[in-house]
């Protein structure tokens, strides 16, 4: 087993039994029965914590006379997101900001922590297949959950079907595979992303450990803010085609 | 005379193979490393012709209508995106080729 992190041996104090138990009561078995929590989690769960309390703060201090700058990095994230989705989805997207905001923050904070290679035990999460495929799983729920509130089951099955009727059956189970395939392409993209990347970097430090890794470490920072960047607006995208009124 | 020529590189190209073919009946070789070799290089080879064209024919764009810069860069950031995600399906599979073959 490779080194563990200060905060994966917390967690596994704190959590292990429990976390082990559950896996057990749903059938799985954890390659590592005593420390069933892996660095990849706990820098996610790291992530989340410190995404939260990053909210917590903006949302207490929120004020229009002094903004603080919590506030002002808060507001410039929003004034992104929102550009980008109101120019993908257009009318209502506001309703689907606050899920691609955080996806996005999610995912470019992840990216980032993979920046750190040269500390033992620590790993990009979003170099391990399961996290970006649990986003992907989140996103493709989301979407289609959206698709049938707008349109109802039978308007969204129209979707699928294509505009000449009886071209229907042939397109029906093409739309179903390219649904499911969207899934499969986000999770291996930014997957692989973050591997080929780790692998890079980690290839020039044992080559030359001085200075010459340092632009690799731009081009891995450029790739992670670009990955998390088209994740986000990959996920915009197919909300707006799920939600949209005609094609 | 060119079609002669073909045949005859055909043939040079067989005469070296035989050997290989040869050999591997005492012990198999492993050729998963040339395999993975050669199909990382094809696929970043075309993934890089692509998004070269693709690339190219943005900023041609972009140079004669520079007030589209906004909706081009997210069109052209998307394209290049879809495009890479071959290679690295690519990549993926190599990896899990090197993994089963170690």
């Amino acid at each position: 087993m490779q080194e563990s992190l200060a905060l994966t041996r917390l967690l596994n104090q704190l959590f292990g039994p429990m976390v082990a138990a559950a896996m057990r009561v749903v059938g799985l078995h954890p390659a590592h029965p005593a420390t069933p929590i892996d660095n990849t989690f706990a820098l996610e769960f790291l992530v989340v914590f410190g995404l939260i309390v990053f909210f917590l703060i903006v949302r207490l201090t929120l004020s229009v006379e002094k903004p603080n700058p919590a506030q002002q990095v808060a507001e410039m994230i929003h004034e992104f997101t929102g550009s980008q989705a109101e120019s993908v989805i257009g009318h209502g997207y506001e309703r689907f900001q606050a899920f691609v905001t955080c996806v996005g923050l999610f995912i470019v904070l992840n990216n980032l922590i993979g920046l750190l290679i040269g500390f033992p035990g620590v790993e990009t999460p979003t170099g391990n297949p399961s996290v970006p495929l649990g986003i992907a799983v989140l996103t493709f729920l989301y979407y289609n959950y959206h698709g049938l509130r707008v349109h109802g089951p039978i308007g969204y099955a129209k979707q699928f079907a294509g505009p000449i009727w009886w071209m229907s059956p042939l397109l029906f189970p093409v739309e179903i595979v390219s649904h499911l395939a969207r899934m499969m392409s986000l999770t291996i993209r930014l997957y692989a992303n973050m591997l080929a990347s780790d692998m890079l970097t980690l290839a020039f430090f044992s080559l030359i450990p001085l200075l010459v890794p340092t632009a690799f470490l731009g081009l891995h920072f450029a790739v992670a803010l670009i990955q998390a960047y088209v994740f986000m607006l990959l996920s915009i995208i197919y909300l707006g085609l799920a939600v949209s009124e005609e094609h | 005379m060119r079609k002669l020529q073909n045949v005859f590189m055909a043939l040079a190209a067989l005469c070296f193979a035989m050997p290989v073919f040869a050999d591997s009946g005492s012990a198999p070789a492993n050729l998963a490393p040339i395999g993975v070799g050669l199909a990382m290089g094809l696929a970043a080879g075309l993934c890089g012709l692509g998004q070269g064209r693709a690339v190219g024919s943005a900023t041609e764009a972009l140079a004669r209508n520079p007030g589209t810069r906004a909706g081009l860069m997210t069109f052209m950031i998307i394209g290049l995106a879809f495009i890479e995600s071959l290679t690295l399906f690519t990549l993926v599979m190599v990896l899990i080729e090197i993994k089963r073959g170690s």
